[in-house]
C-alpha cells in the first residue's frame, strides 16, 4: 500500500472464490464502502469495475472525496492481497505403521494435503512411484529418536528409497524428521535442487507441546509466503487484540479450512492464538470417500441416496459456484457442517481453550446461506455450553487485513473496520444439563421495546428477535440445575441482537440426532426451515 | 429463476456488453497443449528430449506387472537408469528378468524394477518430447489444437472420431457393435459403466460424454483395474467426460466443434484432459461476442443472448445471487444466476 491512501481493495483471492471490498477513510476511520464476491474464474479487474461503478452510482460525493472517482481507479488504488496456496501434496513415510500414525496427526492440522505409506504395508516399488508422482511436492519421512525396535532394521532401506527419489526429483523438497536425520548424507543432491530443499526436521515428539517443532515446520513449508489462511490466523489474534475480547473464528473454503481461538494480552502483553488447519476438511473434498459423503448426508435436509449425494460433492469440487439455488443452498449448508465437523475434530487444541465471547464465521462455504441459517449450522456443530456473539465475515475481509504486517496497524485497521466486516448473525445460548420434561423454566428477555417471556422446552430451539444493533438483558429461570459458564438455576445474561436474534439452544449438547435417516432430515429441515426463510420451497 | 423487463436493450454483436466479463469465461479450443504421459518405475522410455514424434509412434515400453529384483552387478549407476545384466543358462537360454530400472541401493545391494511383460506405450498425439523422467514420465508438446474436457479416465486413445448420439443422448449397451471398432465416440449427456464395459468389449477406443456420475466413473475403474490384470486383455478404453459430474447435454459450440470433427482423426489425452485434433479443414465455431451457454439449474443446456446484468436476486429456495438477464429467442429476457452461465471464446 502506499503511504496514506483515502481508500484501498482487499482482496481474497480463494480456490472457488474471488472477494474484492472497497475500504475507504471517511473523516478518522476506514470503512468497507462496498465488497462483491464473484466465482475464481470470473477476471479480478471485471469484479473491481462493477464494484467501483456501483459505488459511483451510489453516492459519487464519497467517491470523489476517497479518490476512486476516476476512471483509471481500478488501476490505481492500492491493493491488499491474501491468497490460497496453491494445492500440493506432503507424502509422508516412516518404517512402521506407529511411526506413520504419529506423524500423520501432527500433519492433519497443518493444512497439508497428504498421503501415507509405510514400509509396514507397502513395497518398494509402488512406495517410490507414490514418491515419484508430481502432485507431490514435500516428503516427510521420519522415525522415533531413537529409533524403534521395530523399525531399527528398516531405517537405512527407508532413506535409500526417499532418497533414491530425490535424485530422480530435484524439485522435491524432503524432510528427515526425528533419527533419520541421522541418514542425510544419503540425501546429498550435488548441484541446486531446482526448487527442492533437503531439511533436517525436528522429531514428532519436539516442542511444548510435543509435535509443536514439526508442526510449525511444515506449516512454513506448505506456504512459505504466508497465504490467506495464516492470514486469517493473525487477523483473529488481531481482531482479539482489537476488541479486547476472547475470539473464536472459522474459516470453511473449498480446498481447506483454519480455526483459530485467541486471547487479548493482560496488562499490555501481546495476545495469544492457538489454530489448527486441515485440508481434508475443506467444503468439498477432491475425492469424498464413504466418511466424507456419510458426514454430509448426516447432516443434509434433502433427501438424496449415497451415489447422488458423492455426485454433488464432486460437481460441488468441480463447479463450487454452480446451482446453488433450488437445494444446493441447503446442500451446501450441509456440507459446511459436516467440513466443519471434520475441522473440529481434528483442532482439539481449540477445544482445549476457553470459551469464547465471539465467534467468527468465514469463507466460501457460507456464501449462499442467509446469516441466521449460519449461525443455526455453526451452533448445530460447535457445541459449547455457555453464552456466545456469532458473526460472519461477509466480505471475507479477515484474509486480506490479516496480511497487514505491522501488528499494531493490523489491530487499528480491524478496530475501526470491526462494525462493518463483521455482521451480527445473533447469540446463542446454550445450557447443558437439562432435564427432559415440558418445561424447563422461563425466559424473560428484556430488550430496550419491552419484555419477551417463554417457556424453556428441552430439546427444544426458541428464538427471540433482536435485531442487530440492540441489546438486553435475557433472565433465565430453569427448574433444575444448568451448565451455562458456571452451574445453576438462575442466570441474567447480555445478549447482543443480530440477523438471527436470540437463539436459546436447549437441545442436547452434544447433539444427538435420530438415526433413522427420513426423521433426522425432517427435524434438521424443521429447525433450518425456522431460520431460512423459503428454503422449503 | 425470476422474470425479468419485457423489454431489455440488446447489445449489438462484436462488443462486450455491460456486465458479460462477470460470466465465467471457458475456451473452447486451446493451442500449445503439452500433454503429460505418466511412467511407473520400471517403464522403459525410447524416446529422448528434442525427437520429434508422430501420431502412433512407440515412445515407451510399460512393464505390466513390476517385480524388485536384488542385485550387486551393477555399479555405478544411479536410480532411475537402466540396468542389463545378459547370463546365459547351461541349456542356452537368456536369464529372464535381466533389464530394469535401478530404484534404490541399500547396504550394497541394487534394487531393481524389473518384470517379464511388456507393452508399447504409443503416442497419442504428434509433436515434439519435451522432456523424459525414467519412471515419472514424458512431456510432449502436442501439434494441433484441444478441447478442454473436465477429466479423463482410462489413459489415452487415438481414432476416427464419430458422432454415436445427440448432444442430450445416452447410448444402451446394445447400441454399441464391432462397426465402431477403433474409433473415438461421442455418446452425448451420459453414459453408464456396462456401456462402457461393452463399448471396450467391441474394440472402441475412446468415448466422449458430458458427464459422467461417480457411480458408473467407479464401476468403470474397477473394470479397468481387472482387465489389467487379465492375462488376454483387451485394448484400454479412454473417456474424455467433458463437463462434469450431473447430467446435462453437451454444451452448445462444444457440440458444434465435435460435429464437425465427425470423421477425423483425433486422440484423447488424460493430463490435461484434452481431446486433440488438427484444425487445418476445420470449420471452428465462431461464438458471437453475446452468446451465452447455460450450465446449471432447470435451464441447463438452453442458449441465449446476454442482456445485462440483474444486480442480485432472490432465486428458489430463497438464496440471493448476482443474476444477468438472458433472452432465449423471442421470450422475454429471464434473470438467471451468473454463475450458472458460461460463455465460450
Amino acid at each position: 500500500m502506499s503511504s496514506d491512501p483515502h481508500s484501498f481493495l482487499a482482496i481474497d483471492l480463494g480456490a472457488a472464490t474471488t472477494s474484492v471490498s472497497l475500504i475507504g477513510r471517511t473523516r478518522t476511520h476506514w470503512r468497507l464502502v462496498g465488497s462483491l464476491s464473484f466465482p475464481s474464474q470470473v477476471s479480478l479487474e471485471a469484479i473491481i469495475d462493477v464494484l467501483l461503478e456501483r459505488a459511483r452510482e451510489v453516492d459519487i460525493e464519497l467517491a470523489r472525496e476517497l479518490g476512486f472517482d476516476a476512471p483509471n481507479a481500478t488501476r490505481v488504488l492500492p491493493r491488499l492481497i491474501s491468497r490460497s496456496a496453491p494445492p500440493a501434496e506432503l507424502a509422508i513415510v516412516a518404517v512402521t505403521e506407529r511411526s506413520l500414525g504419529a506423524m500423520q496427526a501432527i500433519a492433519e492440522r497443518t493444512g497439508w494435503r497428504f498421503r501415507t505409506n509405510s514400509l509396514e504395508t507397502s513395497e518398494p516399488i509402488p512406495l517410490t512411484e507414490a514418491l515419484l508422482d508430481r502432485s507431490v511436492s514435500t516428503v516427510l519421512v521420519g522415525a522415533d529418536e531413537p529409533p524403534g525396535a521395530d523399525e531399527r532394521y528398516r531405517v537405512g532401506e527407508l532413506a535409500a528409497i526417499v532418497a533414491a527419489a530425490g535424485l530422480r526429483r530435484p524439485e522435491l523438497t524432503i524432510v528427515l524428521a526425528g533419527s533419520m536425520a541421522e541418514h542425510q548424507p544419503r540425501f546429498e543432491r550435488n548441484g541446486a535442487g531446482d526448487g527442492g530443499e533437503l531439511i533436517l526436521g525436528p522429531s514428532v515428539s519436539a516442542g511444548d507441546p510435543p509435535g509443536t517443532a514439526l508442526r510449525v515446520l511444515l506449516e512454513r513449508l506448505r506456504a512459505p509466503n504466508g497465504d490467506s489462511r495464516t492470514a486469517f490466523i493473525q487477523a483473529t489474534l488481531g481482531l482479539a487484540e482489537a476488541l479486547d475480547r476472547r475470539v473464536e473464528a472459522i474459516d470453511v473454503g473449498l480446498d481447506g479450512s483454519a480455526r483459530a481461538s485467541a486471547a487479548p494480552g493482560l496488562g499490555g502483553a501481546a495476545g495469544s492464538v492457538t489454530w489448527g488447519m486441515s485440508a481434508a476438511a475443506g467444503l468439498a473434498p477432491a475425492d469424498p470417500d464413504e466418511a466424507i459423503v456419510d458426514g454430509v448426508l448426516g447432516w443434509s435436509t434433502v433427501s438424496i441416496d449415497r451415489h447422488r449425494m458423492r455426485d454433488r460433492l464432486r460437481e460441488l469440487r468441480l463447479s463450487p459456484w454452480a446451482e446453488a439455488s433450488g437445494d444446493g443452498g441447503p446442500l451446501r449448508l450441509a456440507a459446511a457442517r459436516a467440513a466443519l465437523r471434520r475441522l473440529i475434530d481434528v483442532t482439539p487444541e481449540v477445544d482445549a481453550q476457553p470459551a469464547a465471547d465471539l465467534l467468527v464465521v468465514s469463507g466460501g462455504a457460507w456464501a449462499v446461506a442467509p446469516g441466521p441459517a449460519i449461525a443455526l449450522a455453526v451452533a448445530d456443530v460447535i457445541r459449547r455450553p455457555g453464552v456466545c456473539q456469532i458473526a460472519f465475515d461477509h466480505a471475507r475481509l479477515m484474509g486480506p487485513l490479516g496480511t497487514i504486517e505491522e501488528p499494531a496497524e493490523r489491530r487499528q485497521m480491524l478496530r475501526e473496520l470491526a462494525d462493518d466486516l463483521l455482521v451480527p448473525l445473533g447469540s446463542v445460548v446454550m445450557p447443558e444439563g437439562m432435564r427432559a420434561g415440558r418445561s424447563g423454566g422461563r425466559l424473560i428477555v428484556h430488550g430496550a421495546h419491552g419484555s419477551t417471556e417463554l417457556d424453556l422446552v428441552p430439546g427444544g430451539l426458541e428464538l427471540v428477535d433482536l435485531p442487530p444493533g440492540e441489546s438486553a438483558v435475557a433472565e433465565f429461570q430453569f427448574r433444575n440445575t444448568v451448565r451455562l459458564g458456571a452451574r445453576g438455576k438462575h442466570f441474567a445474561i447480555d445478549v447482543a441482537g443480530g440477523l438471527g436474534g436470540l437463539l436459546v439452544d436447549l437441545r442436547d449438547v452434544p447433539l444427538r440426532l435420530p438415526d433413522r435417516a427420513d426423521r433426522r432430515q425432517e427435524l434438521l429441515a424443521a429447525w433450518q426451515e425456522a431460520l431460512w426463510a423459503g428454503s422449503e420451497a | 429463476m425470476t422474470r425479468g423487463p419485457a423489454v431489455a436493450p440488446r447489445q449489438g454483436h462484436g462488443q462486450l456488453a455491460p456486465g458479460l466479463d462477470l460470466v465465467p469465461r471457458r475456451a473452447l479450443v486451446e493451442r500449445g497443449l503439452e500433454a503429460w504421459l505418466p511412467l511407473s518405475p520400471g517403464d522403459r522410455a525410447i524416446v529422448a528430449g528434442g525427437e520429434t514424434i508422430f501420431a502412433g509412434e512407440t515412445i515407451a515400453d510399460r512393464l505390466r506387472e513390476a517385480r524388485l529384483l536384488e542385485t550387486n552387478d551393477a555399479p555405478a549407476l544411479k536410480p532411475g537408469q537402466r540396468w542389463t545384466r545378459v547370463r546365459i543358462s547351461a541349456t542356452g537360454e537368456a536369464a529372464p528378468l535381466s533389464e530394469g530400472e535401478l530404484l534404490f541401493e541399500s547396504d550394497g545391494r541394487l534394487r531393481i524394477a524389473t518384470g517379464e511383460h511388456q507393452e508399447p506405450l504409443e503416442s497419442p498425439v504428434a509433436g515434439v518430447v519435451r522432456e523424459v523422467r525414467p519412471g515419472i514420465g514424458i512431456r510432449i508438446a502436442a501439434e494441433g489444437a484441444a478441447l478442454p474436457g473436465a477429466f479423463a479416465l482410462g489413459g489415452t486413445a487415438r481414432g476416427r472420431l464419430d458422432i454415436a448420439a445427440g448432444p442430450d443422448g445416452e447410448l444402451l449397451p446394445r447400441s454399441f457393435d464391432v462397426g465402431s471398432a477403433g474409433a473415438i465416440l461421442v455418446v452425448g449427456a451420459r453414459i453408464d459403466a456396462e456401456s462402457l464395459t461393452r463399448a471396450r468389449a467391441m474394440g472402441v477406443r475412446g468415448i466422449v460424454v458430458a458427464t459422467l456420475s461417480s457411480k458408473e466413473r467407479r464401476d468403470f475403474l474397477a473394470s479397468e483395474a481387472r482387465q489389467r490384470a487379465a492375462l488376454h486383455r483387451l485394448p484400454p478404453l479412454a473417456v474424455l467426460v467433458l463437463h462434469g459430474i450431473l447430467r446435462r447435454p453437451i454444451a452448445g459450440p462444444v457440440n458444434d466443434l465435435l460435429r464437425s470433427l465427425s470423421g477425423q482423426e483425433v486422440a484423447i489425452v488424460g493430463d490435461p484432459p484434452r481431446l486433440v485434433f488438427d484444425p487445418a479443414g476445420v470449420d471452428l465455431p465462431n461464438e458471437l461476442p453475446g452468446r451465452i451457454h447455460v450450465r446449471g439449474g432447470p435451464m441447463a443446456g438452453r442458449s441465449g443472448e446476454w442482456e445485462g446484468l440483474a444486480g442480485v436476486r432472490r432465486f428458489a429456495g430463497g438464496v440471493n445471487l448476482e443474476a444477468g438477464f438472458v433472452r432465449f429467442g423471442d421470450d422475454p429476457p429471464v434473470a438467471l444466476p451468473l454463475a450458472d452461465l458460461e460463455r465460450y471464446d
